[in-house]
């Protein structure tokens, strides 16, 4: 390995004078610099996202919030919850046989809460993911691929048809692959759980309410999150390889409104980067990954 | 027997009757529409009731497959 400054100001490096593997090591060194933040932001997005997102019910059966204003922040809730989970599926927050553990899988099962969606399952699908970027067999997320953005839509719209499955069958296939297909039981139990409040609430006189602060607020999420997490950032998702299988982009909704996805491609490089420093460590990485051949899209 | 029980509460069938029903029946009342003689709920299960059976024999809530 060559050698490289321990400092790591990098404003008066020549990076064209570098090897191969001293930008690797210096890729690395500033990754780590990065990784060592304590996610403070996102603990305290994933828990209050639910806590709103649980408060609106109240606040609208008792006629205190309107149910017109109540609909867009359940929209954002829903659309907001993943993200503190997929930190913590990544165990950001703390690794196993940390003393904040406890906090890394509590974060995960409770932003989860308003997308319905259970903490274990996603994360072993999503390491799955990880492990295999763009491969048609193998990634449980290749569903989504798509060659622009019209036939995305028409594929997540048609996918939610009842007699499609592809997609579930992918995140099966990858649990059964991997011998964790006891979380099943745990994603049935929520959507039966799901479906049978709606039910209820429904019958109840809520039908209103179960609709817009949960029902399609979940269909929006369930394309929200698939464009700017998976799609976007893995298309055209024809090639694989550490710096290849994700792309950086400009989104038009900015970095905020795509969830943070514009650099995507260092979560995919380093997936202990917390969410909320990914731009940071994207621009102090920019120089290597352009020479490691990364597609950045002018970004 | 579980399977068949949660196949039945993620069927169309049954989805359109237990939501899509008092949906449409809540949503005519709280937009004020209302036909003599036809209850709210009666008009939610009817066309809920469609396009369920649609949903359940085509595989499509929007026909297009």
């Amino acid at each position: 390995m060559g050698e490289v400054r321990k400092d790591i100001n990098t404003s008066d490096i020549n990076w064209d004078e570098m090897s191969d593997d001293q930008l690797e090591v210096m890729e690395r060194k500033i990754a780590s610099k990065y990784m060592k933040i304590f996610p403070l932001g996102i603990i305290i997005w994933g828990f209050a996202n639910t806590f709103i997102w649980l408060s609106l019910w109240p606040l609208v059966l008792m006629n205190i919030l309107p149910l017109w204003i109540a609909f867009p922040i359940a929209v954002l809730n829903v659309c907001l919850a993943y993200l503190p989970s997929h930190d913590a599926q990544h165990s950001i927050i703390a690794r196993k046989g940390h003393k904040l553990r406890w906090l890394n899988e509590l974060l995960g099962h409770v932003s989860l809460i308003p997308f319905v969606a259970p903490f274990r399952y996603l994360r072993y699908t999503h390491f799955e993911h990880h492990n295999n970027a763009n491969d048609p067999e193998l990634d449980p997320d290749f569903d989504v691929h798509a060659k622009n953005r019209a036939e995305f839509f028409k594929k997540i719209i048609l996918r939610k048809q009842p007699g499609q499955g592809a997609q579930k069958d992918r995140y099966i296939d990858a649990l059964i692959r991997t011998n964790k297909t006891h979380v099943m039981k745990e994603a049935i139990i929520m959507r039966v759980a799901y479906m049978l409040i709606l039910y209820v609430l429904a019958w109840s006189g809520y039908a209103l309410e179960a609709a817009l602060l949960w029902w399609v607020p979940m269909q929006v999420a369930n394309i929200y999150i698939p464009y700017y997490l998976s799609w976007k950032p893995h298309h055209p998702g024809s090639e694989m390889g550490r710096y290849k299988d994700t792309n950086a982009f400009k989104s038009l909704l900015g970095n905020i409104g795509s969830s943070g996805m514009q650099y995507h491609v260092i979560h995919h490089l380093y997936p202990r980067i917390p969410l909320m420093h990914t731009p940071a460590a994207f621009r102090e990485l920019r120089p290597i990954l352009i020479r490691k051949g990364c597609d950045l899209r002018g970004l | 027997m579980i399977g068949k029980v949660i196949g039945l509460v993620f069927s169309p069938i049954i989805f359109s009757i237990a939501f899509i029903a008092p949906l449409i029946a809540q949503s005519l009342t709280a937009l004020n529409i209302s036909f003599t003689d036809v209850p709210n709920i009666l008009i939610g299960l009817v066309i809920g009731g469609c396009l369920g059976l649609m949903a359940h024999f085509r595989g499509s809530w929007i026909w297009v497959k």
